[in-house]
Protein backbone atom coordinates (compact mmCIF):
# COMPACT_ATOMS: atom_id res chain seq x y z
CA UNK A 1 0.00 0.00 0.00
CA UNK A 2 1.37 3.58 -1.53
CA UNK A 3 1.53 6.35 1.04
CA UNK A 4 2.06 10.04 -0.41
CA UNK A 5 4.44 12.05 1.69
CA UNK A 6 3.11 15.81 3.27
CA UNK A 7 3.48 17.73 0.69
CA UNK A 8 6.43 20.36 1.70
CA UNK A 9 6.21 23.73 3.97
CA UNK A 10 5.71 26.47 1.12
CA UNK A 11 9.05 28.14 0.32
CA UNK A 12 8.44 31.59 2.36
CA UNK A 13 10.49 30.56 5.16
CA UNK A 14 13.76 31.82 3.81
CA UNK A 15 12.41 35.03 3.56
CA UNK A 16 12.70 35.34 7.57
CA UNK A 17 15.90 34.29 7.79
CA UNK A 18 16.97 37.54 9.24
CA UNK A 19 13.53 38.14 11.54
CA UNK A 20 15.23 38.12 14.90
CA UNK A 21 17.59 40.77 14.01
CA UNK A 22 15.58 42.61 12.05
CA UNK A 23 12.03 42.06 12.25
CA UNK A 24 11.04 44.67 9.27
CA UNK A 25 13.44 42.51 6.89
CA UNK A 26 10.53 40.15 6.85
CA UNK A 27 7.20 40.55 4.31
CA UNK A 28 4.30 41.83 6.44
CA UNK A 29 1.00 39.65 6.65
CA UNK A 30 -0.82 39.17 3.54
CA UNK A 31 -4.28 41.55 4.24
CA UNK A 32 -7.52 40.38 5.08
CA UNK A 33 -9.69 38.93 2.41
CA UNK A 34 -12.83 40.85 1.44
CA UNK A 35 -15.48 39.71 -0.72
CA UNK A 36 -15.80 35.89 -2.14
CA UNK A 37 -12.43 33.57 -1.68
CA UNK A 38 -12.02 30.23 -3.65
CA UNK A 39 -10.44 27.22 -1.08
CA UNK A 40 -10.25 23.79 -1.67
CA UNK A 41 -12.37 24.49 -5.11
CA UNK A 42 -14.85 26.19 -3.15
CA UNK A 43 -16.71 29.52 -3.11
CA UNK A 44 -16.65 31.17 -0.08
CA UNK A 45 -17.97 35.10 1.43
CA UNK A 46 -16.73 37.10 3.77
CA UNK A 47 -20.04 38.65 3.98
CA UNK A 48 -22.18 36.19 5.96
CA UNK A 49 -25.81 37.02 5.75
CA UNK A 50 -28.67 35.05 5.80
CA UNK A 51 -29.98 34.68 2.72
CA UNK A 52 -33.83 35.51 2.46
CA UNK A 53 -36.45 33.40 1.63
CA UNK A 54 -36.71 34.02 -2.08
CA UNK A 55 -33.39 33.60 -2.78
CA UNK A 56 -33.78 29.90 -1.54
CA UNK A 57 -36.45 29.54 -4.18
CA UNK A 58 -39.01 29.22 -1.10
CA UNK A 59 -42.54 31.62 -0.53
CA UNK A 60 -42.84 33.67 2.35
CA UNK A 61 -45.50 33.00 4.34
CA UNK A 62 -45.50 35.71 6.67
CA UNK A 63 -45.82 39.78 6.02
CA UNK A 64 -42.38 41.45 4.87
CA UNK A 65 -41.54 44.78 6.41
CA UNK A 66 -38.90 46.21 8.37
CA UNK A 67 -39.89 44.88 12.22
CA UNK A 68 -41.60 41.46 11.65
CA UNK A 69 -43.50 40.40 15.00
CA UNK A 70 -41.89 37.30 15.80
CA UNK A 71 -43.83 35.89 18.39
CA UNK A 72 -47.36 36.93 16.66
CA UNK A 73 -45.89 35.08 13.60
CA UNK A 74 -44.51 32.51 15.21
CA UNK A 75 -47.45 31.26 16.78
CA UNK A 76 -50.25 32.00 13.87
CA UNK A 77 -47.06 29.70 11.88
CA UNK A 78 -47.76 26.71 14.51
CA UNK A 79 -51.55 26.94 14.37
CA UNK A 80 -51.31 26.81 10.51
CA UNK A 81 -48.87 24.18 10.87
CA UNK A 82 -51.19 22.41 12.71
CA UNK A 83 -54.22 22.64 10.53
CA UNK A 84 -52.18 21.19 7.98
CA UNK A 85 -51.26 17.88 9.61
CA UNK A 86 -54.99 17.62 10.54
CA UNK A 87 -55.88 18.44 6.62
CA UNK A 88 -52.95 15.75 5.65
CA UNK A 89 -54.68 12.99 7.63
CA UNK A 90 -57.91 14.04 6.09
CA UNK A 91 -56.79 13.46 2.84
CA UNK A 92 -55.08 10.42 3.68
CA UNK A 93 -58.43 8.83 4.84
CA UNK A 94 -60.60 10.48 2.07
CA UNK A 95 -58.30 10.98 -1.63
CA UNK A 96 -54.88 9.44 -0.46
CA UNK A 97 -53.44 10.15 -4.37
CA UNK A 98 -53.51 13.67 -3.08
CA UNK A 99 -50.79 13.56 -0.35
CA UNK A 100 -48.05 15.56 -2.64
CA UNK A 101 -49.93 19.01 -2.05
CA UNK A 102 -50.59 18.97 1.42
CA UNK A 103 -47.08 17.42 2.54
CA UNK A 104 -45.44 20.20 -0.02
CA UNK A 105 -47.36 22.92 1.98
CA UNK A 106 -46.16 21.70 5.32
CA UNK A 107 -42.51 21.99 4.41
CA UNK A 108 -43.27 25.07 3.39
CA UNK A 109 -44.50 26.23 6.72
CA UNK A 110 -41.81 24.50 8.24
CA UNK A 111 -38.90 26.13 6.01
CA UNK A 112 -40.60 29.72 7.09
CA UNK A 113 -40.39 28.73 10.65
CA UNK A 114 -36.75 27.89 10.78
CA UNK A 115 -36.02 30.84 8.36
CA UNK A 116 -37.88 33.09 10.91
CA UNK A 117 -36.00 31.29 14.23
CA UNK A 118 -32.56 32.33 12.27
CA UNK A 119 -33.46 35.38 11.74
CA UNK A 120 -33.40 35.90 15.48
CA UNK A 121 -29.84 34.94 15.87
CA UNK A 122 -28.22 38.47 15.14
CA UNK A 123 -31.05 40.03 17.58
CA UNK A 124 -29.66 37.34 20.28
CA UNK A 125 -26.24 38.49 19.70
CA UNK A 126 -27.23 42.34 20.12
CA UNK A 127 -28.72 41.27 23.26
CA UNK A 128 -25.62 39.65 24.17
CA UNK A 129 -23.10 42.15 23.44
CA UNK A 130 -25.43 44.67 25.64
CA UNK A 131 -25.46 42.04 28.81
CA UNK A 132 -21.81 41.51 28.55
CA UNK A 133 -21.27 45.70 28.43
CA UNK A 134 -23.76 46.14 31.32
CA UNK A 135 -22.02 43.17 33.37
CA UNK A 136 -18.70 45.36 32.52
CA UNK A 137 -19.64 48.36 33.52
CA UNK A 138 -21.55 46.93 37.01
CA UNK A 139 -17.98 45.63 37.62
CA UNK A 140 -16.15 48.46 36.52
CA UNK A 141 -18.27 50.56 39.08
CA UNK A 142 -17.55 48.29 41.81
CA UNK A 143 -14.01 47.93 41.53
CA UNK A 144 -13.96 51.71 41.81
CA UNK A 145 -16.11 51.75 44.70
CA UNK A 146 -13.64 49.21 46.27
CA UNK A 147 -10.50 51.15 45.52
CA UNK A 148 -12.11 54.11 46.50
CA UNK A 149 -13.15 52.99 50.02
CA UNK A 150 -9.50 51.10 50.64
CA UNK A 151 -7.53 54.55 49.90
CA UNK A 152 -9.85 56.38 52.22
CA UNK A 153 -9.34 53.37 54.92
CA UNK A 154 -5.32 53.56 54.35
CA UNK A 155 -5.36 57.34 54.71
CA UNK A 156 -7.10 57.34 57.94
CA UNK A 157 -5.20 54.27 59.25
CA UNK A 158 -2.20 56.31 58.21
CA UNK A 159 -3.51 59.53 60.62
CA UNK A 160 -4.30 57.54 63.04
CA UNK A 161 -0.69 56.21 63.64
CA UNK A 162 0.65 59.35 62.81
CA UNK A 163 -1.54 60.70 65.52
CA UNK A 164 -0.28 58.20 68.04
CA UNK A 165 3.36 58.87 66.91
CA UNK A 166 2.95 62.35 67.52
CA UNK A 167 0.68 62.43 70.70
CA UNK B 1 -29.24 25.76 25.47
CA UNK B 2 -30.71 29.43 24.57
CA UNK B 3 -34.12 29.95 24.07
CA UNK B 4 -33.95 30.36 20.28
CA UNK B 5 -31.98 26.81 19.82
CA UNK B 6 -34.69 25.43 21.74
CA UNK B 7 -37.49 26.72 20.11
CA UNK B 8 -35.38 25.12 16.86
CA UNK B 9 -35.40 21.36 18.78
CA UNK B 10 -38.83 21.67 19.21
CA UNK B 11 -39.69 22.22 15.96
CA UNK B 12 -37.79 19.55 14.49
CA UNK B 13 -39.63 17.98 17.49
CA UNK B 14 -42.68 18.45 16.26
CA UNK B 15 -42.11 17.34 12.44
CA UNK B 16 -40.70 13.91 14.32
CA UNK B 17 -44.04 13.89 15.36
CA UNK B 18 -45.90 13.98 12.93
CA UNK B 19 -43.86 12.21 10.50
CA UNK B 20 -43.61 9.34 12.70
CA UNK B 21 -47.59 9.52 13.48
CA UNK B 22 -48.31 8.90 9.92
CA UNK B 23 -45.88 6.32 8.82
CA UNK B 24 -46.69 4.55 12.01
CA UNK B 25 -50.55 4.48 11.33
CA UNK B 26 -49.95 3.76 7.55
CA UNK B 27 -47.75 0.67 8.34
CA UNK B 28 -49.84 -1.28 11.40
CA UNK B 29 -53.66 -0.33 9.80
CA UNK B 30 -55.53 -3.24 9.39
CA UNK B 31 -57.17 -3.51 5.71
CA UNK B 32 -60.52 -2.44 5.31
CA UNK B 33 -63.10 -2.80 3.13
CA UNK B 34 -62.85 -0.23 0.17
CA UNK B 35 -66.48 0.12 -1.48
CA UNK B 36 -69.21 -2.63 -1.68
CA UNK B 37 -68.01 -3.64 -5.17
CA UNK B 38 -64.71 -5.27 -3.74
CA UNK B 39 -65.15 -8.13 -2.02
CA UNK B 40 -64.14 -8.18 2.24
CA UNK B 41 -60.60 -8.43 2.36
CA UNK B 42 -58.69 -10.79 3.74
CA UNK B 43 -59.11 -11.45 7.64
CA UNK B 44 -56.15 -9.99 9.42
CA UNK B 45 -54.41 -11.74 11.39
CA UNK B 46 -53.56 -9.86 14.24
CA UNK B 47 -54.32 -10.68 17.52
CA UNK B 48 -57.11 -8.90 20.01
CA UNK B 49 -54.17 -6.89 22.35
CA UNK B 50 -52.89 -5.71 18.86
CA UNK B 51 -56.05 -4.02 17.69
CA UNK B 52 -56.29 -2.55 20.59
CA UNK B 53 -53.12 -1.27 21.02
CA UNK B 54 -53.99 0.44 17.40
CA UNK B 55 -56.95 2.10 18.57
CA UNK B 56 -55.17 3.67 21.09
CA UNK B 57 -52.49 4.73 19.15
CA UNK B 58 -53.98 7.80 17.28
CA UNK B 59 -55.06 8.97 20.38
CA UNK B 60 -51.46 8.95 21.92
CA UNK B 61 -49.92 10.09 18.80
CA UNK B 62 -52.06 12.69 18.38
CA UNK B 63 -51.81 13.60 21.85
CA UNK B 64 -47.82 13.73 21.67
CA UNK B 65 -48.64 16.54 18.40
CA UNK B 66 -50.57 18.52 20.36
CA UNK B 67 -48.60 18.62 23.40
CA UNK B 68 -45.77 19.16 21.08
CA UNK B 69 -47.52 22.70 19.83
CA UNK B 70 -48.26 23.79 23.11
CA UNK B 71 -44.54 23.48 23.73
CA UNK B 72 -43.44 25.49 21.21
CA UNK B 73 -46.33 28.07 21.62
CA UNK B 74 -45.04 28.29 25.72
CA UNK B 75 -41.24 28.90 24.42
CA UNK B 76 -42.19 31.57 22.21
CA UNK B 77 -44.43 33.69 24.83
CA UNK B 78 -40.83 32.91 26.80
CA UNK B 79 -39.02 35.39 24.02
CA UNK B 80 -37.19 38.16 25.64
CA UNK B 81 -37.92 40.17 22.97
CA UNK B 82 -37.03 43.37 24.05
CA UNK B 83 -39.23 46.32 21.95
CA UNK B 84 -36.94 45.36 19.45
CA UNK B 85 -35.78 47.60 16.60
CA UNK B 86 -32.14 46.86 15.59
CA UNK B 87 -31.44 51.02 15.73
CA UNK B 88 -32.64 50.63 19.22
CA UNK B 89 -30.42 48.17 20.04
CA UNK B 90 -27.42 49.89 18.52
CA UNK B 91 -28.52 52.96 20.37
CA UNK B 92 -28.55 51.20 23.94
CA UNK B 93 -24.64 49.82 22.63
CA UNK B 94 -23.17 53.38 21.93
CA UNK B 95 -25.02 54.49 25.32
CA UNK B 96 -23.56 51.32 27.01
CA UNK B 97 -19.88 52.06 25.46
CA UNK B 98 -20.56 55.84 26.42
CA UNK B 99 -20.92 55.14 30.07
CA UNK B 100 -17.86 52.04 29.84
CA UNK B 101 -15.56 54.95 28.89
CA UNK B 102 -16.54 57.41 31.58
CA UNK B 103 -16.28 54.29 34.06
CA UNK B 104 -13.05 53.08 32.68
CA UNK B 105 -11.73 56.70 33.17
CA UNK B 106 -12.88 56.89 36.22
CA UNK B 107 -10.99 53.82 37.14
CA UNK B 108 -8.04 54.66 35.45
CA UNK B 109 -8.03 57.71 38.52
CA UNK B 110 -8.38 55.94 41.06
CA UNK B 111 -5.69 53.51 40.39
CA UNK B 112 -3.28 56.28 39.35
CA UNK B 113 -4.14 57.95 42.97
CA UNK B 114 -4.43 54.88 44.83
CA UNK B 115 -0.25 54.90 43.45
CA UNK B 116 0.12 51.10 42.79
CA UNK B 117 2.24 51.39 39.94
CA UNK B 118 4.54 54.37 40.86
CA UNK B 119 4.28 56.76 43.95
CA UNK B 120 3.66 57.06 47.60
CA UNK B 121 2.06 53.90 47.44
CA UNK B 122 3.93 51.29 45.24
CA UNK B 123 3.97 47.57 46.32
CA UNK B 124 7.39 45.29 44.89
CA UNK B 125 7.30 41.86 45.13
CA UNK B 126 9.34 40.56 46.75
CA UNK B 127 10.60 37.71 44.47
CA UNK B 128 11.14 34.92 47.46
Amino acid sequence: MATATYPPPPPYYRLYKDYLQNSSSAPEPPPPIEGTYICFGGNYTTDDVLPSLEEQGVRQLYPKGPNVDFKKELRSLNRELQLHILELADVLVERPSQYARRVEDISLIFKNLHHLLNSLRPHQATATLIHILELQIQRRKQAVEDIKRRREEAQRLLKESLGTLDG
Amino acid sequence: MDIISQLQEQVNQIAGIAFNTFGTLQRDAPPVRLSANYPEPPAANTTPEDAANFAEQPKQMSAALVKAAKQFDALVAALPLAEGGEEAQLKRIAELQAENDAVGQELQRQLEAAGTKTGPGVVQPSGR
